[in-house]
């Protein structure tokens, strides 16, 4: 085998690697971004106004995280919850400032999606509790993004 | 039991299956929120639109008499020009909220020339051109998008080269010029649940303490926001109480001249 072959072998390799190591390694918040864009894209078309900014990081299996947002009576928000890690489950839930549930009862989970619809009765302080119920990987990232209407 | 309903209980049962898969298993009806005290996130400050959307819902807003259209004098200070940025997108979301074409586009260009000011125009070029191309077109859903996005990329940009604590000044700017405009139209025709939307106290201790991480900024506008923040927590943070006419008249009068001190030179 010439020099420029054996190069060619060992930088191949080395990109098959880097590939099969991809998800630990590069995967990150953007990712799990775009998968809660997915899941809040069909509210699009029933006027739902998306907002550009969101919220990630990453959980252990079992782990919650919560986001404190202020939520305007009169208004309708859907959150939306989503991980690039396919075979975890995750869940979104809010509760008022009381630690009351506060969300309609048209809330959904699939696997590495999930939504929560809520028609705020009182203007004020709310939590959104996100929680990575189940999941392959030692370390799971997510992203939550809302839209309102 | 016959097969006919024996089938039916079947499906009925694989049906509730099935949605019990889809929507997970139950969330508790309570939740200890003190127990949450070590992993919640900063508040979210939500977007002067969603204000806005939350009072035309109560009843006609003439948007028009609230657009602004002062060109606003020049700033060196960043921390002026931050607090200015987010005024300004604020005044594009009141400018959508009036149809008013001229005035988008004219804040589309000064977004871009502060955006400019403090370093962060290159990321803010594509939207300023997207403004004021769907301002033409008049597509204001597309507008609205494109000030989301500006502020959005501001706010990246600021972070990616640490300057947080001007990301901060953006989004302040913003939540008091919403402020200013909601209690200018909840003073005109006060209702219970305009007055309402003014219940914001956490957002509000959010920016006393973000304004008291900023000591390095010594300028008598960021002293003067911080006074009045005092001033309006007592006037919002009112519990299961309403938020009386003379309150939403007194927040009107605090943001009004914190607003005129922002756009103007000291």
């Amino acid at each position: 085998m010439n020099g420029f072959a054996k190069v060619l072998l060992r930088t191949s390799s080395l990109l098959l690697a880097l590939m099969a190591l991809r998800p630990a390694i590069f995967a990150s918040v953007d990712d799990a971004q775009s998968f809660a864009l997915q899941a809040a894209e069909p509210y699009v078309k029933q006027g739902f106004q998306v907002r550009e900014d969101y919220w990630g990081g990453d959980l252990g299996s079992g782990e919650k995280k919560a986001v404190r947002q202020q939520l305007f009576k009169g208004n309708e928000y859907w959150f939306w919850l989503g991980t690039e890690v396919d075979r975890a489950k995750v869940s979104v839930h809010v509760y008022d400032s009381d630690g009351k549930l506060a969300e309609e009862s048209d809330g959904w989970e699939k696997g590495h999606f999930a939504g929560a619809h809520v028609i705020p009765k009182a203007t004020g302080s709310y939590f959104i509790i996100v929680s990575v119920e189940e999941s392959p990987e030692e370390r799971t990232h997510w992203a939550l993004v809302y839209g309102f209407r | 039991m016959i097969p006919f309903t024996r089938h039916l209980k079947l499906s009925v049962g694989a049906l509730c299956g099935l949605a019990l898969c889809a929507n997970g298993a139950q969330a508790p009806q309570h939740i200890n929120i003190k127990q949450l005290s070590t992993t919640v996130e900063d508040v979210v400050v939500p977007l002067p639109n969603e204000i806005f959307g939350a009072l035309n819902k109560l009843g006609t807003v003439n948007w028009k008499e609230h657009v602004r259209s002062d060109k606003g004098p020049n700033f060196t200070e960043r921390p002026r020009i931050a607090l200015l940025l987010g005024t300004l997108i604020a005044d594009g979301f009141i400018a959508v909220q009036a149809e008013d074409t001229a005035a988008v586009k004219d804040i589309g260009q000064r977004v871009l020339t502060l955006a400019k000011g403090i370093g962060v125009g290159n990321s803010i070029t594509p939207h300023a051109k997207a403004i004021i191309d769907a301002a033409d077109k008049r597509k204001w859903e597309n507008v609205r998008q494109e000030l989301d996005r500006t502020q959005n990329s501001v706010q990246q940009a600021m972070n990616e080269v640490h300057d947080e604590k001007l990301s901060q000044l953006v989004s302040l700017g913003g939540w008091l010029r919403g402020t200013e405009v909601l209690t200018s139209v909840v003073k005109e025709h006060f209702s219970i649940d305009g007055a309402e939307l003014l219940h914001q106290p956490d957002l509000l201790s959010y920016f006393q303490t973000r304004l008291q991480a900023m000591p390095e900024f010594n300028l008598p506008i960021i002293r003067q926001i911080q006074d009045a923040l005092v001033e309006v927590k007592p006037l919002i943070d009112v519990g299961d109480r309403r938020i009386p006419a003379e309150s939403v008249k007194k927040v009107n009068e605090i943001t009004t001249r914190l607003g005129h001190g922002i756009v103007t030179r000291d």
